[in-house]
């Protein structure tokens, strides 16, 4: 009796054991089969049908999940296992995956990712699975220079840029026909409207003490973050101090400006109470006003952020990306390919009021509309135009030490610790003694 | 594997214990399966510079070395993380002695208050620093309050001077509750004949505080502070909703700058950082466990 009791608990222990372990070690066996067959070659007459696992951070509005239909129906061979993550659990997830093997065939990435992943050779260059064309069309034609340079490291394509992140200014266009103001061009021509803007703690410029905004100014003095060898670091040259300079004196000097801190809240709160009167953020923002304050609308415009020498943004927003250890290459490429077509790029807009970064797409007239949110502008052309001279951040291993280093640099700035020389110095030193490990 | 084949005291063991090592052997498993092994490899990667996307590279102690010569960042953390459990311990258990002790008293509603004392404990750490942020909001209520004393408004979670004791009292109203029900159990159960006692010699409420409920409550301080220290020295949610390391690193904390290198995928680093966490802990607790056992000899 005994003696079967012991047998049947030691089996079910043993089972329990074998299942944990066995899990992980079964996705390389069923992923061997698929990488077998050419999935790019014509659908075979009676094939197993290859499955593509999808992630996708874009949330309810994604223009993604729609693809799925028609993508399954043009490609009877492929099924896709669609996954729905938000933005923290897909950079988590991937984190976990690419280090341990297994994960998705192709996944929507945020281009600040990028620095690491790509150092790190996470992805798989698209430029010899696409023969040089992305649905036919080179890839220097499908994207603007600085598109295609944002996507491009060490000489391979990472991602697909599918949709696109750059800043422009957002005013409250209700406030500057009160007062008779124009739309600054310049710095100074920002910090007078600002000043007659205020009032106490109304109307005001916002400030941000973060590397997306720091660099703006930078950009806009003809200053940079790093040298194009990404070798030395340049944020404390003399043009860039005298860009962030300008843009601490807007908040110390003149107190035309709010420093938006955590206790401040939700920008959104900021904009239906007053405080915040004009900010510097990407297209995505246009969807979160008109759906977080639709009762604002016709009172917010969109224009060219001012600027000192030349017009100047980061470079961002979400790449599709086939991770290097992905087993079915190829027939992840038409997935990529197929989310890459015009009609479906525009999507990115209708769907997700994201920006699609696709020139074809871009120049649509479907995208090109005139928003009655933005009095009737082409709110989408301002960021068009800011998009042909913004760069994405230097792609270095060590980008997350420099980004903390620049960024504590705009708080003690925001804080009045220390001077922007000093600050920017400190920080370069740290992010340079960063660099050489 | 017969039981015919070994010596007969052997079998008898077997029949007798078999059942036993065997509802044994399932967390002993399942501990070396989740703990044991990522520990081990864990500590591995602390020697390594390892990103776990390429091969690892063997560096001996240069991550321990760097982190704790070089890194101001960790040593910053450090730093804090210990003012945070300093400031913690005392708050935390000192209010949840007072609630106990008011508690223990015939009170109205007692099991009231105790519940009201114990639902923050209960709720998410998340929750709990959402709404604090809400507390310290610019125009939340403490600065309301401020306001309507005619004093003028303090940046609760963005001056740095402020922000990490504004993650403390949000930690110590979350947890107190917890100090609570343990010393008002712990009280219950000291007989009430001591106190007859104590105030047939005359002891006032006092000394009977000092020389009767004090030293029964020792066990019980020591365990509060025990696991009072190891669960501080590991806060993270708290930041992570509510400040996010800053601003100028005044709220950076050992686990969440773990998690920033875990995040970057420098796993060496972040293991060496987990590493230098539980060495800490360990200290603490042999000290702990060395004070209590002094007392019971």
């Amino acid at each position: 009796m005994y003696a079967k009791k012991v047998v049947f608990s030691l089996s079910i222990i043993l089972a329990l054991v074998l299942s944990a372990c066995a899990a992980p070690a079964q996705q390389p066996a069923t992923q061997a089969p698929a990488q077998a067959r050419p999935a790019a070659t014509q659908a075979p007459a009676a094939p197993g049908v290859t499955t593509l696992t999808v992630w996708d951070y874009y949330g309810e509005a994604t223009p993604i999940k729609p693809l799925i239909e028609p993508f399954e129906k043009a490609n009877p061979d492929i099924k896709i296992d669609y996954q729905a993550l938000d933005w923290d659990t897909t950079l988590e997830k991937l984190n976990v995956v690419l280090t341990s093997g297994g994960g998705p065939d192709v996944v929507t990435v945020d281009m600040t990712w990028i620095p690491k992943f790509a150092s790190l050779g996470a992805f798989t260059d698209l430029k010899p699975i696409s023969g040089g064309k992305l649905n036919g069309v080179a890839w220097d034609q499908a994207y603007t220079p600085g598109a295609l340079e944002a996507i491009t490291f060490n000489d391979q394509i990472i991602a697909a840029l599918y949709d696109f992140d750059v800043y422009s200014l957002y005013y409250r266009s209700d406030l500057f026909e009160q007062k008779g103001l124009q739309v600054p061009k310049t710095w100074d021509e920002l910090e007078a409207v600002a000043q007659k803007l205020a009032e106490g703690d109304k109307n005001l410029y916002e400030f941000d003490a973060d590397t997306f905004h720091g660099s703006q100014w930078i950009y806009e003095n003809g200053g940079s973050l790093m040298s194009p060898d990404n070798k030395t670091i340049t944020f404390n040259s003399p043009e860039a101090v005298a860009g962030i300079q300008k843009y601490a004196d807007l908040l110390m000097k003149d107190k035309v400006a709010v420093n938006w801190t955590k206790d401040q809240g939700e920008r959104i709160q900021g904009v239906k109470d007053g405080r915040i009167a004009m900010f510097s953020d990407g297209p995505y923002y246009m969807g979160i006003l008109k759906s977080a304050a639709p009762e604002m609308a016709g009172k917010w415009k969109v224009a060219t952020h001012p600027f000192g020498k030349q017009p100047g943004s980061y470079l961002g927003g979400t790449g599709l990306a086939i991770p290097a250890n992905s087993a079915k290459k190829d027939a992840a490429w038409k997935f990529v390919q197929f989310a890459m077509q015009t009609e479906n790029e525009i999507n990115v807009y209708k769907l997700a009021g994201a920006a699609p970064a696709l020139t074809a797409a871009l120049e649509s007239p479907e995208v090109n509309i005139e928003d009655p949110y933005f009095g009737g502008e082409k709110a989408f052309g301002v960021f068009l135009e800011s998009m042909k001279t913004a760069k994405h951040f230097p792609y270095v291993r060590q980008w997350a030490d420099i980004d903390a280093a620049f960024t504590n640099a705009m708080q003690q700035i925001a804080l009045g610790q220390k001077s922007v020389q000093d600050a920017l110095n400190e920080a370069a030193a740290t992010s340079t003694d960063a660099l050489s490990k | 594997m017969t039981a015919a084949t070994f010596p007969k005291s052997v079998t008898r063991f077997m029949h007798k214990y078999a059942i036993a090592y065997l509802f044994i052997a399932v967390p002993i498993l399942s501990i070396i399966l989740f703990l044991v092994i990522p520990m081990v490899v864990s500590f591995w990667w602390s020697l390594n510079d390892y990103s776990g996307l390429q091969a690892p590279k063997f560096v001996a102690l240069n991550n321990y070395v760097e982190l704790l010569t070089h890194d101001k960042i960790f040593i910053k953390s450090l730093f804090n993380t210990t003012l945070f459990v300093l400031l913690g311990m005392t708050l935390g258990p000192t209010l949840g002695l007072l609630t106990a002790l008011m508690l223990n008293q015939k009170v109205r509603f007692q099991s009231f208050f105790r519940t009201a004392y114990y639902l923050p404990v209960m709720t998410s750490l998340v929750v709990v620093s959402t709404i604090w942020i809400m507390l310290y909001n610019q125009n939340g209520l403490f600065n309301t309050i401020l306001l309507n004393l005619g004093l003028s408004r303090v940046g609760w979670l963005s001056d740095p001077k402020l922000a990490l004791l504004s993650v403390v009292f949000a930690s110590v109203w979350q947890g107190f509750g917890f100090e609570t029900v343990i010393f008002l159990a712990a009280l219950q159960s000291i007989p009430r004949e001591l106190y007859e006692a104590a105030m047939i010699d005359g002891a006032g409420a006092l000394q009977q505080f000092w020389y009767v409920t004090v030293p029964k409550l020792r066990p019980v301080i020591v365990f509060v502070y025990i696991i009072g220290i190891i669960g501080s020295y590991q806060v993270f949610d708290q930041v992570f909703v509510m400040t996010l390391g800053g601003p100028v690193y005044s709220t950076e904390t050992i686990v969440y700058y773990l998690y920033a290198k875990f995040r970057d995928l420098r796993l060496g680093y972040a293991s060496a950082i987990a590493y230098i966490l539980f060495f800490i802990l360990v200290i603490f607790s042999y000290l702990q466990w060395r004070v209590s056992r002094g007392r019971e000899d």
